[in-house]
C-alpha cells in the first residue's frame, strides 16, 4: 500500500508539471494553429537562465527574470517567424518550429556542456512525509503552484477578454477577425503565456528529486506532448487530464516494472506513447478534443 | 619490455621522466630494410606518424558536446604529460587534437582527415565513437585508448581499456561493501542501470556477485534521458533493499539520492565510475551523496597525488579539475610504455606499436590508474579497482580503498 501511495503521489506531482507544459502546447495550438515543437528548448532556456541568474541576483529575482526571459523568447519566435508565416500549411509551421527548437537547443546544450547546473531552491532536497509515504517538498510545492496556475488560467480563459478573444479566434479565425479581434495579438499573447508556463514547470522539474539543469531536461517536454495529444490538442481541460494520466502511467509503470516484466524492461519509457495511442484508437480527437465535422 | 615501477604520489610525472631517462630503452640497431629515422633515433624503423624525432598522436575528444568538461580535462592532462615526457628519451610527442562534439559521424570524418599523419590514437572519447571507428582502427592497426570501460571495447584489436571493465569494477565495489559490513550474504540489492552496453556490463557484475553471495537483485532499467528516479526508489523501498547499485550518469545519481532522502531509504549506494561528478556536491542531495556513496573506480583521486593536482592547476589555473585529469595522465603513461617498448624493439611502425601493445603483460602507472595486466581480446585489462568517496576536495572525491582485487574479479574478468 505504501508503494502504491508513493507512486500515486509521485505520479500526480509529475502529472501536474506535465499538465503545465501541455497547457502551453494547447494554448499555442488554439491561438495560432501551430503544433509547437519549440517547448523542449523553451523549457531548457527557462531552467538555464534561472540557474545562471540565481548566482548573481538571488533565487526569487532569478525566477522572475527567467520566466520573463522565456516568455520573451517565445514572443520573439512568434513575432519573427510564426506571425510572418500566417496561413502557411500546418505541417510547414510545425517543421519550422522543429528547426527553431534545434537551433535553440544546440546553443543551450553547448553552454551547459556536461555540467549539472543547480538551481538553489530555498527548500532544497527537504522532504515531506506522512508515515512511510514521502515526497520531496519541491514536488509538493510544484503541485500546488501548478494547481493554482491551471485554475487561474481556466478562469482567465473563460472570463477575461483575452480568453474570449482566443476562444473566438480558435473557433473561427476569419469571423473573429471580422468582429475586430486582432488575431496577431491573441497569438502573441498565447506564446508569451506558453513560454512563461514552460519556465515555471522548468523551475520545479530541475529540483529534487530530479537533478539540476542538464541537457536531458529537454526530453521532459517531449513526454508532455502525448499528454496534450491524448487530451485533445485543442482542449485545455484535456491537457490537464492528459498530463495527470501520463504522469501516473509513467510512475506506476516504472515502480511496478517487475510485475510488468512480460512487457519487457524499460516499459516506463514508452508508456506515455502507449497510453496516447490507446486513447487515440478509441477517440481519434483525443479525450476532450473537438471532433472535426466535414460535410460532403 | 620497459617496466617502470614508480613511487606513488609525489612527482609522478617527473619520476617517470627520470626513470625512463636512466633505465629506459636503448635504440637497438635493427635489420636492414628499416627506414631509419634521422636525429638521435638511431635505426628505429618507422612508417606513419613519425617525422624526424617527432611522433604525432591523434586525439578525438569532446570539447563542445555533452562531455566537454571531461574531454577538456583528459586532453589537458594528455598535453601536460607529453610536455614533460619523451618516448625513448628521444622522440617528442605532439598531439593532433580534434573535437568531435560527441558526434560519431564527425569523429569518423575527423579520423579520416588525420589518419595519414598519426602513429596511434592517444584518446578517443565515447563508446559510440569508438565503436563507429573500430573497423578503421583495426584496418589501420591503430593503438587507441578510450575513456570508457565497456566489455565490448576490449574486443577491438589495439584498443586498450584503461582499467577494469564495468562488470569487474562493480564486483570489486561489492567486495568492499561486504568487507566493510555494509552488505551481507542473502541481502537484497536494487540496481538501476542504463539500457545499452554500459548498463548491461555493470548489471552483469551485480548478477555474478549475487549468484555467489545469494543476493536478491531488483533490477530497474532506464534510459539515459530519464531524470526522475522516484518510482524506481519506491520500488526498491517496497522490496526492502539493503543497498542501491547504480550504473548510470551523475544526473540519475543525484535524482536517486534525492528520492532516497525523500522516501527515507537509508541504505548505502555503490556506483560505477561514471556516476560521479564533482558538481553533484553543490546539489540538494549533496549530504546523502557524501555520506552514503561509494564509487568503484579505475583511477585514484587527487588526495593520493597532490603534486599532480598542483602541476595541473599551475598549467591550467582557470580549470576546475575532475578525476578526468588522472584518466588522461594514466592513459598517456600507458601509451608511453607501449611506445617505449616498440622503440626498444626498434620498430616504431604501426605494426611495431601494435605488437608492443599486445605484448604488454604488466603496466604500472605509479598508482594513477589500477595496475594493468595486459590487453587480451575480450578480457578485462585489470582485476583491480579503487574505491572512492565524495568529499569537498579538488576532484570531489578521496580514496577510501587503494587499488585491490576483490574475490569476484578473476571469475568475471574472462
Amino acid at each position: 500500500m505504501t508503494q502504491f501511495l508513493s507512486l500515486l503521489l509521485n505520479g500526480l506531482s509529475l502529472g501536474a508539471l506535465y499538465a503545465l507544459i501541455a497547457l502551453g502546447f494547447v494554448i499555442i495550438f488554439k491561438a495560432s494553429e501551430v503544433v509547437s515543437f519549440t517547448h523542449g528548448s523553451l523549457l531548457l532556456l527557462g531552467a538555464y537562465s534561472i540557474a545562471r541568474l540565481s548566482d548573481r541576483i538571488g533565487f526569487l529575482p532569478a525566477v522572475l527574470a527567467g520566466v520573463a526571459l522565456t516568455a520573451a523568447a517565445a514572443f520573439v519566435i512568434e513575432r519573427v517567424v510564426i506571425n510572418r508565416l500566417r496561413g502557411a500549411p500546418v505541417i510547414s509551421l510545425a517543421i519550422v518550429t522543429i528547426g527553431i527548437d534545434i537551433i535553440l537547443l544546440t546553443e543551450l546544450i553547448r553552454r551547459i556542456g556536461s555540467d549539472i547546473l543547480n538551481v538553489p531552491h530555498p527548500w532544497g532536497g527537504k522532504s515531506f512525509r506522512i508515515g512511510d509515504v514521502g515526497i520531496s517538498q519541491n514536488r509538493l510545492i510544484a503541485t500546488a503552484v501548478a494547481g493554482v496556475l491551471i485554475v487561474a488560467f481556466f478562469l482567465a480563459f473563460k472570463y477575461s477578454s483575452w480568453g474570449v478573444a482566443m476562444r473566438a479566434s480558435a473557433e473561427d479565425g476569419e469571423t473573429a477577425a471580422l468582429m475586430g479581434i486582432r488575431l496577431g495579438r491573441v497569438s502573441a499573447l498565447a506564446w508569451i503565456v506558453a513560454g512563461a508556463l514552460a519556465a515555471v514547470a522548468a523551475l520545479f522539474l530541475v529540483g529534487a528529486p530530479t537533478p539540476g539543469v542538464s541537457a536531458a531536461a529537454y526530453t521532459v517536454a517531449l513526454r508532455a506532448f502525448p499528454a496534450a495529444i491524448l487530451g485533445g490538442l485543442d482542449s485545455t481541460g484535456g491537457a490537464l487530464v492528459g498530463g495527470l494520466l501520463i504522469g501516473l502511467a509513467e510512475s506506476f509503470a516504472a515502480g511496478y516494472q517487475d510485475q510488468l516484466l512480460f512487457l519487457g524492461r524499460g516499459f516506463g519509457d514508452v508508456v506515455p506513447y502507449v497510453v496516447m495511442i490507446a486513447v487515440l484508437l478509441v477517440r481519434p480527437s483525443g479525450l476532450f478534443g473537438t471532433k472535426e465535422l466535414t460535410r460532403v | 619490455m620497459n617496466q617502470d615501477t614508480l613511487k606513488r604520489g609525489a612527482a609522478v610525472l617527473a619520476a617517470i621522466t627520470v626513470v625512463v631517462a636512466a633505465g629506459g630503452c636503448s635504440n637497438k640497431a635493427q635489420d636492414s630494410g628499416s627506414s631509419a629515422a634521422s636525429g638521435g633515433a638511431g635505426d628505429v624503423q618507422t612508417d606513419i606518424g613519425v617525422e624526424g624525432t617527432t611522433i604525432s598522436l591523434g586525439v578525438l575528444t569532446d570539447l563542445t558536446g555533452v562531455f566537454a568538461a571531461l574531454g577538456k580535462d583528459i586532453t589537458n592532462a594528455n598535453t601536460l604529460y607529453w610536455k614533460d615526457n619523451k618516448v625513448c628519451n628521444t622522440y617528442d610527442v605532439t598531439l593532433n587534437v580534434n573535437d568531435t562534439g560527441y558526434v560519431p559521424q564527425t569523429g569518423v570524418q575527423l579520423y579520416s582527415g588525420m589518419k595519414d599523419s598519426i602513429l596511434a590514437m592517444q584518446q578517443t572519447i565515447g563508446s559510440p565513437i569508438n565503436t563507429a571507428l573500430a573497423p578503421e582502427y583495426t584496418a589501420d592497426k591503430i593503438v587507441n585508448f578510450p575513456s570508457a570501460w565497456a566489455q565490448t571495447l576490449t574486443e577491438i584489436p589495439g584498443t586498450g581499456v584503461v582499467g577494469a571493465t564495468y562488470a569487474v569494477e562493480i564486483a570489486n565495489g561489492y567486495d568492499y561493501m561486504f568487507k566493510q559490513g555494509l552488505l551481507a550474504d542473502g541481502d537484497t540489492v536494487g540496481h538501476i542501470y542504463f539500457e545499452g552496453e554500459y548498463g548491461a556490463n555493470g548489471l552483469a557484475g551485480t548478477q555474478a556477485v549475487a549468484k555467489k553471495r545469494n543476493l536478491t537483485v531488483v533490477e530497474a532499467q532506464i534510459k539515459s534521458t530519464d531524470q526522475d528516479m522516484s518510482a524506481q526508489i519506491t520500488q526498491f523501498k517496497a522490496a526492502g533493499v539493503d543497498m542501491v547499485a547504480l550504473t548510470v550518469a551523475p544526473a540519475q545519481l543525484a535524482s536517486a539520492a534525492a528520492a532516497m532522502q525523500a522516501q527515507g531509504l537509508d541504505v548505502p549506494i555503490l556506483g560505477s565510475n561514471p556516476v560521479f561528478a564533482p558538481g553533484l556536491l553543490q546539489g540538494p542531495a549533496a549530504e546523502k551523496i557524501k555520506k552514503d556513496l561509494y564509487v568503484a573506480s579505475p583511477v585514484s583521486a587527487f588526495d593520493a597525488h597532490p603534486d599532480l593536482l598542483k602541476e595541473y592547476q599551475a598549467a591550467y589555473p582557470d580549470a576546475t579539475p575532475s578525476l578526468g585529469v588522472l584518466v588522461g595522465i594514466g592513459m598517456s603513461e600507458i601509451m608511453k610504455q607501449v611506445l617505449d617498448s616498440a622503440c626498444d624493439n626498434g620498430n616504431l611502425t604501426r605494426q611495431g606499436v601494435l605488437d608492443a601493445f599486445n605484448a604488454l603483460t604488466k603496466v604500472d602507472t605509479g598508482g594513477v590508474v589500477v595496475p594493468i595486466r595486459g590487453f587480451q581480446a575480450g578480457t578485462s585489462p585489470s582485476l583491480q579497482s579503487f574505491v572512492l568517496q565524495p568529499a569537498d576536495v579538488p576532484g570531489g572525491a578521496t580514496v577510501v580503498a587503494d587499488a585491490f582485487e576483490g574475490e569476484f574479479a578473476a571469475d568475471i574478468a574472462g
